[in-house]
């Protein structure tokens, strides 16, 4: 369970103090994908980063499973970056079975489950691969693999495939999709792409643009499982997204035109 | 899809080829220079002669002469060596992870380092006699600046997103230090120890050229001393080969440890 409740967010820029959220607040409860849109720069990212304890939050609350969040990272939380976070100086199985090693798991017992989930993700093979040598699909499934092998309870998602290309993009949502039917962890998912947060979550939390504020949720109560690809292609799914987009748009704008003043 | 050739790269050449291609360059070097001595073009009092060179260097090795010499150097080097990179990754960390001392030091640092070395030997050899302690001192000089700037950027500029993930799966300082920073500290250490090793050789020998009774630089001192060319450049050859060992070993370390890393070509 994730409860924001009037979370404000303030950094000193070297032109003041700068407002990256205002009064946010909104809950994701057990079990639920909730995405978050927004313009570019309405602070999406900054949200995730207060909720993984990174940035210590200036006003108001947050709690994971009914704990305050504060003074340093949660326990059990699993963070994708939307830059690549592997390190480099490990192999794609060192990398994945690093949680398990920090949580000391005996090595021999380390190794057999990442040797799993790297079969899991679709990379038996690669497990003595850097992450130099993988391809961008790849690394974010060994990203993804490092991130549920420890089965976080709660799961932030920072654009994490927004760096790929279309296709790729698609079949790696719909891999998500299934690894999440197993695992069941609570999701929080950050984008900008109103279609891929439709097609992947129970509920779609709209942000305003700079400082961001909640705009408006809708619940997407299209049936599981379901195919990212296909699911594109119904009505319902169209309705929805017309709706929602209606709510966007003003703010793209807006974000735009903050963009293009400064 | 298919393939097209690539333009931009011009084709490395095979290594065998090259290798014809070296040796063929070095030894038509060697002819000119040995023919120009021989035929008075070019005047052997002052440059010698290929063949005069290789019966010198012969000749210390078969007499046993070079031995305690190079004996020197590396003793000299390598202690310097050692004793550098140690101090240099303390100090590295003690300002990586305290922003006074940092702030306290880093003026001092940046004048100490820009300070020509040769003008601290002639200190050195006041100071610490003409034995061993001064060339090793010197040694310190030049290679503590360059291990301590590596290991300070090493820790101080490592990626946060790196620093994050290990953090969000739940790192402790200690996990953080072993699995992030000491690793990228590492490869900067890596690359610059290659630089170090021939920093050490240089100021070995440039502490045993301005004062010392042994040693690879005291054989160049001592043939120029005599006017004696054919044994300044005796002495260089030897130096040079003794680097070249050295740093072909080192580049093959290195390789083994840097693995993960992308090759740029």
């Amino acid at each position: 369970m994730i409860v924001l409740e009037r979370v404000t967010q303030t950094f000193e820029g070297p032109a003041g103090a700068f407002t990256a959220v205002r009064d946010v607040g909104f809950s994701v409860a057990p079990g639920r994908f909730v995405s978050l849109v927004g313009p570019s720069g309405c602070g999406k990212s900054t949200l995730l980063g207060l909720i993984a304890g990174l940035t210590p939050v200036s006003e108001g609350r947050i709690a994971l499973g009914g704990r305050a969040v504060g003074g340093g990272v949660p326990p059990n939380i699993g963070y994708l970056f939307q830059r690549d976070a592997l390190l480099p100086w490990k192999t794609a199985l060192q990398n994945v079975a690093l949680p398990l090693v920090i949580r000391g798991v005996p090595s021999a017992d380390a190794r057999e489950r990442a040797l799993a989930w790297m079969k899991r993700v679709g990379l038996a093979g690669f497990e003595g691969y850097y992450p130099h040598q993988l391809s961008g699909g790849m690394r974010k499934r060994v990203s993804l693999a490092t991130t549920l092998i420890y089965e976080p309870a709660v799961l932030l998602m920072d654009e994490p495939f927004s760096a790929l290309d279309v296709q790729t993009r698609n079949l790696m949502e719909n891999e998500l999709l299934d690894l999440w039917a197993e695992t069941r962890n609570t999701v929080l998912f950050v984008t900008h792409d109103l279609e891929e947060a439709i097609a992947l979550s129970d509920e779609v939390v709209v942000l305003t643009a700079s400082p961001g504020r909640v705009k408006a949720s809708y619940p997407i109560p299209l049936a599981r499982p379901r195919n990212v690809i296909e699911i594109r292609f119904r009505e319902e799914f169209t309705r929805l997204y017309e709706r929602i987009w209606k709510d966007l748009r003003d703010e793209v704008l807006t974000g735009y035109a903050q963009a293009t003043k400064a | 899809m298919k393939s097209s050739p690539d333009t931009r790269k011009p084709r490395k050449p095979e290594p065998g080829r090259l290798l014809a291609a070296r040796a063929g360059l070095f030894l038509a070097l060697a002819v000119v220079w040995e023919v120009g001595a021989r035929t008075g073009v070019i005047d052997p009092y002052f440059v010698s002669r290929p063949t005069r060179i290789a019966q010198t260097i012969a000749g210390w090795f078969a007499g046993g002469f070079i031995y305690s010499h190079i004996w020197a150097t590396v003793h000299e080097a390598v202690l310097g060596l050692a004793l550098g990179i140690l101090s240099g990754v303390v100090v590295g960390v003690l300002f990586a992870f305290s922003p006074f001392l940092s702030s306290l030091l880093q003026p001092l640092m940046v004048v100490l380092n820009a300070t020509p070395r040769i003008v601290l030997a002639p200190l050195f050899i006041v100071w610490l006699g003409i034995g061993l302690a001064s060339k090793v001192a010197m040694v310190v000089s030049l290679v503590f600046f360059i291990i301590f700037f590596s290991t300070y950027a090493g820790l101080r500029d490592v990626d946060v997103n790196l620093i994050n993930h290990v953090r969000v799966m739940g790192g402790s300082r200690r996990d953080l230090m072993r699995h992030v920073l000491l690793p990228s500290a590492l490869t900067w250490l890596f690359a610059s120890l290659r630089s170090c090793v021939g920093f050490a050789v240089i100021g070995a020998i440039l502490g045993e050229y301005l004062g010392a009774d042994r040693g690879i630089g005291w054989i160049v001192q001592y043939g120029e001393s005599l006017f004696d060319s054919n044994m300044v450049l005796s002495g260089l050859i030897v130096l040079m080969a003794f680097v070249t060992v050295l740093d072909v070993s080192l580049g093959w370390v290195e390789r083994r440890f840097s693995h993960w890393k992308q090759q740029a070509l």
